[in-house]
């Protein structure tokens, strides 16, 4: 026997070696081997160190439950994972895996001095110590903690793995492929050929405990035989079911490549299965418990299932000298297997008085010494167990067996954190000391032991061992992954915490990664001694998602890096790229912010489009922007219902401004629409309220005022929208419009004309936002960019300036133009904002019209949008600076209200801002005061139009 | 921190594919389809509605009717889409004809494991589509609309309809999951 | 994520495709000028908000487009019942007593 491995038996290959680095040793195990199976072969019993205390701990479980031996596996720049429990890793050639929470190393930690001063740092010391001086929490104390305290170190790289995620659909989702999943899975496909099947497990291989069971190992073969021939069942191994949510939707994460070499570690790392069944059948078993003793944790204590596994499953004995201490059946049968198998079991020790007259001969017959009524009291050794101290139940007898493993047996608990998930209802059974299922809320139901239908044996339940020695002395773990001992729970009830809510996040019992899977129910009983009331009394707290730790990845899936989310473009996008603009998110597009030449920056980029509009011609995007066709008989009817303005008198071929409200009366939305027909118009709206005007409208038609025979499209993506704005604007286009009478006399502003540019159909529109001669001129999308680029040729003599949002937002402002959701925020009336004038006086009723009479939207003082001119006129001021009346009045200030929108002018030379001020509309004239950190700014108020204010640039 | 600010301008690699370009992936071919005429139909009388424009349109939500130029899909109970047909002129009836055609771009997704790749994105269960039915749906966050065509030579044939804006990653994201 | 039935539709559909709709069965009134004030604010902003059974609109956005009403128990998610814009849907008494 080389190290502990055993000379014969187990499923690993033998003649397929697998080297492996851990803590920057080289071992050797076997294919099939896991980390933790490997290195225990090799005589590895230190693992890591505990969270809080820094105390030396080995493998406690071979399973999902395994609370100490979390270890960080590098595969590369990027991919360093932390907190990877290390019998779920299966090894591939080239491993590189160290232990986690030590310095300088795993054998010498300086951290165990915490273990030394573990009298005051009880569970929640945090909320009782350290408070003195209050400064030094944040500066001193809480670093120093959080170093001592932990998990593995935090990646800093980006990870550059990329992930999938997929939906499924399936008649039958069978979780958990250990026997009870298997025959459910082949019955259930076997029952109905057209039924599609899936069966997942979290392991390497499907075959969950048989495959710790050589007894089985034939059933298993045979049951794989019968898989293959089921065309309807699919069968996903390394795939953890991590949720269970609504209406049977199972969220699952398949491992790719992490079992692979590096080099062979092609294609998506993890895949998340998004599974809707039509049943779900758990089938997840269950997990063995812990026993609690002083010395509990120390390395080389594990539990019986984990010796079974070793020995059975990996050929792999746990130690030279084994003892056993059980209080349950299910550690006899496993001692007596693994005797089989050649591992050295010296003792069983059981602290019931009676256990069955079979179990003792067989253990006998094994050369095995059995003591019952007897405990364990402690665990001598302290980097490994080298002895086990005993006593009589009764407190007596006492004697220390040499050992340098001891199996616990401390019953079984069934695995339910996904029927918990699913709001499965949980009833107490005496006989296996847990909770078993009750009543399923989804359609679903449990197989196996995790419905209680296995039998281990029988057991009795002890919520600690019984030992002579005082308790407040013991180190004897429950939560072994948050270091909480069972003094720790005893105090918590004493601190007057009494529902186990409160005990669990006192003590942070089960709130490690581990979701309390060996600490639950040792908790639950020692909080029920504690507080002499019955575990059913107690509670239980909640499972949550996910079972176990999940890559942040696997759940983002696609939504990376180019696909993290959809970014909108325009059509027009790709010559604004080809033009150097510097673009910025609007909703969900990307828009052209402005286009530098040269080494300009934004402020001289901004300043030269300015004055190249409004002494020429600019052209801008303006795609973005809603539409909305409405269309049918009562289409005006409808347009009046919903906006502050008269629509009906409207005629084809004219365009107005149109205000909606909410019906709280506040301003939502606005837009220039045009009426093409008797019984089509063409709407727009802002950019960012395109869907919520639709949906808003589709609302009121669909369950308000479905006698309407009107019906609404979007087609924001249907037109691509050049906006040319500057006196020259006309002549630029004139030579490429037809069917069109441009003129002034003909083509007045705010209509639109039919037609045809550059050969293809055009909706054109004189609208301006800017206070120049303005077209928007309205093609189909598809030939948007060709429209474009001959708009830009034709432009050329008269040095055509491409501008983007920022210079759209100033030349707008300077003409006193609002944007809604920046110069409104949701409590402004049409009055507030100065657009009493688009109010349809006549109106009997429209969206939002009877809020508009309530006294509080009438009341003086309300914040109301005025202009302000700063007394140093190159003092531009910040978007969304408070304004006072009182600079010198004591803090908290009375404010009046903010800026809401600020810009250097270049037309007046000058810096404008648009602001809410209470009032506002009777301080014209008034100086206010801005304070800013560096110093405070006087105001004037004034009207919000700067520039033009009778419109006459308009009037060419 | 500066891999995460990169990732947010990484989008601005996708481009909308041009009608023509083909990607092949694990049993499945994805096409960008060529223009074509599309129309959003509405009304409450779809008799009216179908004589009016001259198209033949189907009855049920979620049937779709091949023509040799397209189809139509009937997507709610006054809702209707049409590719490929023009439609004859309606002025002042209880009914809206509105031009859509570039509102869109479609990708012809087909073979074997058509399927499984919508399946990547889309929470519906595909198998229950079968040919001649289609529906508004859902791709992760980007709308589309799915029609299920009559199989053809390579295997099952699927249309995804998407806003043109969309396009682009809508094709990243199918090319990936390919 | 839920599953819901549409009654459009006819179909039962991942929420994904719908969007909430509020509290249902709240008419917007026929004359609102004839309000007073304080039946204008129970129509703006009071709505119910039962532990149980809550009679709510859904939209079949990424779908059909409709608007819908449903009856959903707000404690366990269920839908009992989904009818269409329009119509009175099943009372507490034909769903099994009141709540």
């Amino acid at each position: 026997m080389s190290g502990y491995r055993l000379p014969a038996g187990g499923l690993i290959d033998r003649k397929a070696p697998v080297r492996l680095l851990w803590d920057g040793e080289g071992y050797t195990g076997f294919s099939g081997d896991n980390l933790a199976s490997a290195l225990v072969a090799n005589g590895v019993s230190l693992f890591g160190r505990s969270f809080k205390y820094h105390r030396p701990r080995g493998l406690l479980g071979m399973g999902a439950e395994e609370p100490n031996a979390l270890v960080t596996i590098d595969r590369g720049p990027g991919r360093v994972t932390p907190n990877l429990r290390a019998p779920a890793l299966p090894v591939y050639e080239g491993m590189a895996a160290t232990s986690q929470n030590r310095y300088p190393s795993l054998k010498y930690d300086l951290g165990e001095v915490n273990n030394s001063l573990s009298t005051f740092l009880p569970a929640g010391f945090y909320n009782k110590t350290f408070m003195w001086p209050r400064a030094a929490w944040e500066k001193l104390y809480e670093p120093a903690i959080r170093r001592m305290a932990g998990l593995g170190e935090s990646p800093k790289a980006s990870d550059p793995d990329h992930y999938e995620a997929v939906y499924a659909h399936c008649e039958v989702l069978v979780i958990g492929a250990g026997p009870a999943g298997i025959e459910a899975a082949i019955t259930a496909a076997k029952a109905d050929p057209a039924a599609r099947v899936v069966l997942i497990d979290e392991q390497e291989e499907i075959g969950g405990g048989a495959l710790s069971d050589p007894d089985l190992w034939d059933w298993l073969k045979a049951a794989y035989d019968d898989i293959s021939a089921l065309p309807n069942l699919q069968v996903l191994p390394r795939t953890t079911g991590i949720a269970y949510l609504h209406d049977n939707y199972v969220a699952a994460a398949e491992r790719l490549t992490d079992h692979l070499p590096i080099s062979e570690a092609t294609g998506p790392r993890e895949r998340l299965w998004r599974f809707r069944a039509g049943e779900v059948i758990l089938a997840q078993g269950a997990i063995e418990r812990p026993l609690v003793f002083d010395g509990n944790d120390t390395p080389g204590v594990m539990l019986a299932s984990a010796g079974r596994t070793l020995a059975l499953r990996y050929g792999v004995a746990p130690g030279r000298a084994v003892a056993v201490v059980a209080t349950h059946d299910s550690g006899w049968t496993d001692a007596i297997a693994i005797a089989k198998a050649g591992v050295n079991v010296t003792t069983i020790i059981d602290a019931r008085a009676t256990v069955s007259a079979d179990l003792l001969a067989a253990a006998r017959a094994q050369g095995i010494t059995v003591m019952t009524a007897h405990s364990v009291i402690g665990v001598k050794g302290r980097l490994e167990v080298t002895a086990v101290e005993t006593a009589s139940t009764a407190g007596s007898i006492s004697s220390t067996i040499p050992a340098d493993c001891l199996l616990m047996a401390g019953g079984w608990t069934p695995t339910l954190h996904l029927w918990s998930h699913s709001k499965g209802t949980m009833k107490w059974d005496d006989a296996w000391g847990a909770y078993l299922p009750d009543q399923p809320f989804e359609n679903t139901r449990v197989v196996g032991a995790g419905a209680g239908d296995w039998s281990f044996g029988s057991g009795e339940t002890f919520a600690a061992l019984p030992t002579p020695r005082p308790a407040h002395k013991l180190k004897a773990f429950v939560d072994f992954q948050n270091d909480v001992t069972a003094k720790d729970i005893r105090l918590a009830v004493r601190e007057g915490f009494r529902s186990i809510e409160h005990i669990k996040r006192y003590t942070t019992n089960g709130m490690a990664t581990d979701q309390g899977k060996t600490s639950n129910i040792n908790g639950l009983q020692i909080a029920s001694e504690s507080l002499s009331k019955p575990v059913t009394a107690v509670g239980l707290t909640t499972f949550r998602p996910p079972y176990t730790p999940t890559t942040f990845g696997t759940l983002s899936g696609h939504h990376k890096g180019a696909l993290f989310q959809p970014v909108r473009k325009s059509v027009i996008d790709p010559w604004a790229t080809a033009h150097g603009a510097v673009f910025e998110n609007v909703s969900q597009w990307r828009r052209a912010r402005y286009f530098p030449q040269g080494t300009e920056d934004m402020h001289a980029a901004v300043n030269r489009e300015c004055r190249a509009v409004r002494a020429s011609v600019g052209i801008f995007d303006a795609s973005t922007l809603g539409k909305i066709e409405v269309v049918g008989p009562d289409a005006a009817e409808f347009l009046n219902r919903m906006y502050t303005n008269p629509w009906k008198a409207l005629e084809p071929g004219r365009c107005r401004y149109g205000l909606l409200l909410g019906e709280d009366g506040f301003i939502r939305d606005d837009g220039v629409s045009a009426r093409l027909a008797p019984d089509r118009f063409h709407l727009t709206t802002t950019t960012g309220g395109a869907a919520r005007v639709l949906n808003m409208m589709e609302d009121y038609l669909q369950t308000e005022w479905a006698d309407l025979d009107v019906w609404l499209t979007s087609t924001t993506e249907q037109w691509a929208v050049i906006a040319l704005q500057g006196p020259k604007a006309r002549e630029v286009i004139a030579p490429l419009v037809d069917g069109i009478d441009l003129s002034p006399e003909a083509f007045p502003h705010m209509a639109l004309r039919e037609g045809t540019i550059c050969g293809v159909p055009t909706r054109l529109f004189r609208v301006s936002f800017t206070g120049e001669l303005g077209f928007e001129i309205n093609v189909p999308a598809e030939h948007g960019r060709m429209v474009w680029e001959a708009i830009w040729q034709a432009g050329q003599p008269h040095h055509i300036t491409p501008y983007g949002t920022e210079t759209m937002h100033v030349l707008r402002a300077e003409k006193g133009y609002i944007i809604v959701g920046q110069d409104t925020d949701g409590t402004l009336t049409p009055y507030d904002a100065g657009l009493a004038w688009a109010v349809g006086k006549k109106k009997k009723d429209f969206v939002g019209k009877r809020s508009l009479d309530r006294p509080d939207m009438v009341a003086p003082g309300r914040k109301q949008l005025v202009g302000l001119l700063t007394e140093d006129p190159n003092v531009v001021l910040e978007e969304g600076a408070q304004i006072v009346a009182n600079p010198a009045q004591a803090i908290p200030m009375t404010m009046l209200g903010h800026v809401t929108s600020s810009y250097w002018s270049e037309a007046l030379g000058r810096s404008i801002a648009i602001a809410m001020v209470a009032g506002g509309h009777d301080r014209m004239g008034q100086t206010l005061h801005i304070p800013m950190p560096d110093a405070t700014h006087r105001v004037t108020v004034t009207g919000t139009v700067f520039l033009d204010p009778k419109g006459s640039r308009l009037d060419v | 921190m500066s891999d995460l600010t990169a990732a947010s301008s990484d989008a601005a690699v996708l481009t909308t594919p041009e009608p023509g370009t083909r990607h092949t992936g694990q049993g499945v071919t994805i096409t960008v389809a060529e223009p074509t005429l599309r129309l959003s139909l509405r009304a409450r009388d779809a008799a009216l509605l179908a004589s009016a424009t001259g198209l033949t349109l189907p009855t049920k939500i979620g049937d779709v009717t091949e023509t040799a130029e397209g189809y139509a899909l009937m997507l709610g109970p006054d809702e209707w889409v049409s590719l490929g047909t023009p439609a004859n002129a309606t002025a002042g009836q209880p009914l809206a004809v509105v031009d859509i055609s570039s509102r869109a771009l479609g990708f012809i997704v087909e073979g074997p494991r058509a399927e499984a790749l919508l399946s990547a994105g889309c929470p519906q269960d595909l198998a229950k589509i079968t040919p001649g039915h289609g529906t508004r749906t859902i791709y992760e966050t980007v709308e589309i609309v799915l029609v299920r065509l009559t199989d053809g030579a390579a295997g099952p044939r699927w249309r995804v309809e998407v806003w043109r804006s969309f396009a682009a990653w809508l094709w990243g994201a199918l090319v990936t999951a390919a | 994520m839920l599953l819901i039935h549409c009654p459009y539709c006819d179909a039962t559909r991942p929420e994904l495709e719908f969007t909430y709709g509020g509290q249902a069965h709240i008419a917007r009134p026929l004359d609102p000028s004839a309000l007073t004030d304080a039946e204008w604010e129970n129509f703006l902003y009071i709505r119910s908000n039962p532990r149980g059974r809550h009679r709510e609109r859904w939209r079949h956005t990424h779908g059909c487009g409709r608007f819908f009403n449903a009856v959903r128990d707000t404690v366990t998610d269920r839908f009992a019942a989904t009818y269409r814009t329009g119509e009175t849907g099943p009372s507490d008494a034909d769903l099994g007593g009141a709540q």
